[in-house]
């Protein structure tokens, strides 16, 4: 009976839309660190945890009033419970294991069996609670001391990614860490037992074994208090061993600790760069440093909302110095893309390396996971062009034909090459620029004629429409100006500035 | 400024193969210098016969090339530090000449134009130009592809001014471009200096015979703008 009400009811949560959206709701605010709410649930958690700790601070040495300690009694407590519950909750599909057994059990043609789902179940969910996170919100529930409740700092940790990150760098170095810990109780055991053996009767400040193993405890840690000291040859002899033994032990742990770090260093740094990068809501990826990549920063730094993936590392540990964005990490693979939620943000990809199968790879993987990554790629030859098109890129930079084109220009047409160079290079008497008509300014529903940009020192050379998505060269002088048009501008740098300010932000 | 029709290119490799053809293209007279025997040969098999082999380091080597005064030289080598030595080599032998290099990194085209270059260009600066037009100003990289393309419809184009033509003599904001559907972007004034002047300084200019004005436009608009300049001339 239990069995079959079971399985409807996970059949029924497994089609149920509502369910699977309350459930991916709670699991977006409470797990998801991409999710918008997240971080708010977040602070509002800290902000409980830091009110529940300065109340027993205050407590201490005032008289709590009845509300406060209600509040931080019950209310938080209950709010941490409901919080560890919905944790527990979004741990794992139990529905899906029950029909997962289910249908084991069908194709089997066997009798399903309640007490193998539940097994297994628990099993999923016992992960999630013997986790040190969920240890520590399950001890932070729990009111009943004053001074329990000061364990809740405890549960900063879950917030804060540079303890996540210490936690996760000593994982690495679990197997030598266990083994210095082990080896530490025996030392701490055997010099406690031993000096218990030797001054039980003898040392007053000796009443029972603890106090013989806090004892070698102190000594191990080189700390000495001086409350408990030896008082017999025998018992400074072990002493001295303790003393000399503790420090090889606090050597060889704070070793093990410094090299893991040591190795872990450059992934940190990397995750920081990554996270950092990943906040924006528009922003760079540049695919391989050279000249090129030099080149560009030099000109536009992109705000900072940049980030460049480089294969060599030696490359990375250059940049870094120079204060640049850079991660060592290859863009062709797409779990490096992934990490940086490339289908949410607007982004665009930068392929400057200098070999054109590399370039073309980065450009399909870019695509493969979102067809409106904008991709500007460099290609080597103007062969690559059709290639690196029909690999998806939105523009193809071909280096040595530019340079060939200006270098053309320069011998046969010079003075349009002035022209054309001063453009490309933003230079000040042929500055060039892309003017908004918006809705507030004055330019809306004027004529070209009566704007006058003649008289502004300024070059009308095209428009673009919002309807039409070509540009219109050399508009007549009767053409009207709608909001949202695109004005190209040439002139002098000062001057499209003024012409900026006098319309659009009224500074005239 | 009329253009000289025999060029001087220093290097064959990949990128110069692309500006030779184009210059031959142009009806310039090339020659090409090279001081490897693989890229010599391989000038030679691509059908360039005014091709020769010589120890660029070496000056009197360089001074035995006819080059005339007039002649375009092209630093072309591929390694850096060798085309920079180049070009002061030749700055030193031919101090009247245009020397038009290639340069591959920043640092080089400081040194390039130290050594004495009249222009150097820079693969990766163009290059990082565009790419940064590209983000700050779509449309006008549109309009700069159109100038730069060769299925172009709008282009640049510069006029030598006839004499007794109908601008000889006049004051810029006395023509009306609008007219031709042209756009004026500038000119070279012989009078004060041989430099370009933007039409957006609005100083008003007298156009003499001998200067260069340079109009952007359609391209039928630009050829009837020429016929029209060259119209009923005494």
């Amino acid at each position: 009976m239990l069995s079959k009400y079971m399985v409807k009811i996970a059949f029924w949560l497994y089609y149920s839309k509502r369910y699977e959206n309350t459930k991916k709701f709670f699991y977006d605010i409470l797990e998801n660190s991409d999710h918008a709410y997240k971080k708010f649930v977040d602070i509002f958690l800290i902000t409980l945890i830091f009110f529940s700790i300065g109340e027993v601070i205050y407590g201490i040495k005032h008289i709590i009033p009845e509300w406060l300690h209600v509040f931080s009694f019950y209310i938080i407590s209950i709010i941490f419970g409901i919080e560890y519950i919905l944790r527990l909750w979004v741990h794992g599909d139990v529905h899906k294991i029950i029909i997962k057994e289910y249908e084991r059990s069908q194709f089997l043609k066997i009798q399903f069996n309640s007490k193998t789902a539940l097994r297994k179940i628990w099993k999923e969910k016992w992960s999630h609670i013997k986790s040190p996170t969920a240890i520590i919100d399950l001890i932070t529930i729990i009111p009943t001391h004053r001074e329990l409740r000061i364990l809740r700092v405890f549960k900063l940790l879950r917030y804060s990614k540079s303890i996540n990150q210490f936690v996760d760098v000593l994982k690495t170095k679990k197997f030598e860490l266990i083994t210095l810990f082990l080896l530490l109780i025996f030392l701490i055991g055997t010099a406690g037992v031993a000096f218990y053996a030797v001054e039980g009767n003898i040392n007053k400040n000796i009443n029972s074994l603890f106090d013989a193993v806090y004892w070698a405890l102190i000594s191990t840690a080189t700390v000495g208090y001086g409350d408990i000291a030896p008082v017999t040859t025998t018992g400074k002899m072990i002493s001295m061993i303790v003393i000399v033994t503790g420090l090889i032990l606090i050597a060889f742990g704070t070793s093990v600790i410094v090299s893991a770090f040591l190795e872990k260093l450059g992934e940190i740094k990397d995750n920081r760069i990554i996270e950092s990068i990943k906040n924006e809501d528009k922003f760079i990826i540049i695919c391989g440093y050279g000249q090129m990549a030099k080149m560009l920063l030099r000109q536009n730094n992109f705000n900072n909302k940049y980030i460049i993936l480089e294969k060599d590392p030696n490359i990375v540990q250059q940049i870094a110095k120079e204060g640049l964005n850079a991660i060592t990490a290859d863009a062709s693979r797409h779990d490096v893309m992934v990490k940086f939620n490339v289908q949410y943000a607007n982004v665009s990809v930068l392929c400057l390396g200098s070999n054109d199968v590399d370039n073309i790879y980065i450009t399909l993987n870019v695509k493969s996971l979102s067809k409106d990554i904008k991709v500007i790629a460099r290609a080597s030859d103007e062969s690559m062009k059709k290639k690196f098109t029909l690999a998806g890129a939105d523009y193809v930079i071909v280096p040595n034909q530019m340079a060939n084109k200006m270098l053309l220009t320069y011998i046969n047409k010079p003075a349009i090459y002035t022209v054309m160079h001063a453009l490309l290079a933003g230079k000040n008497a042929a500055y060039l620029d892309e003017i908004k008509v918006l809705g507030s300014d004055g330019l809306v529903g004027k004529s070209i004629q009566e704007i006058g940009f003649k008289d502004k020192k300024l070059l009308l050379i095209a428009i673009q429409k919002e309807s039409d998505n070509d540009f219109i060269f050399n508009p007549s002088p009767s053409m009207i100006l709608d909001e949202n048009d695109i004005l190209l501008i040439m002139g002098l740098k000062i001057s499209v500035e003024y012409f900026v300010n006098t319309f659009q932000r009224g500074l005239e | 400024m009329k253009n000289k029709k025999r060029a001087w290119m220093f290097g064959y490799n990949k990128q110069s193969k692309s500006i030779a053809a184009s210059l031959l293209a142009e009806k310039f007279t090339i020659t090409i210098i090279e001081n490897d025997d693989k890229n010599f040969q391989d000038a030679l098999h691509d059908e360039y016969k005014n091709s020769l082999l010589i120890d660029i380091t070496e000056d009197s080597e360089l001074e035995k090339l006819d080059i005339k005064e007039d002649d375009w030289i092209l630093c072309l080598m591929k390694d850096e530090h060798l085309n920079v030595f180049l070009t002061l080599s030749l700055r030193a032998s031919c101090p009247k000449n245009q020397i038009i290099a290639i340069s591959h990194s920043i640092y080089a085209t400081q040194k390039l134009k130290m050594a004495g270059a009249n222009e150097v260009i820079d693969i990766y600066q163009v290059s990082a130009n565009r790419i940064h037009n590209i983000f700050e100003k779509p449309i006008a990289i549109k309009l700069l592809d159109n100038f730069i393309s060769s299925a172009h419809e709008i282009s640049f184009k510069e006029f030598a001014i006839p004499k007794n033509s109908f601008l000889d003599g006049v004051l810029i904001n006395d023509v009306d471009f609008d007219k031709f559907g042209l756009i004026f972007t500038g000119m070279i004034d012989k009078e004060i200096r041989d430099e370009f002047i933007f039409a957006a300084t609005n100083i008003n200019h007298k156009i003499d015979n001998g200067d260069t004005i340079i109009c952007i436009g359609k391209d039928e608009n630009l050829a009837k703008f020429e016929e029209y300049l060259h119209k009923d001339i005494v």
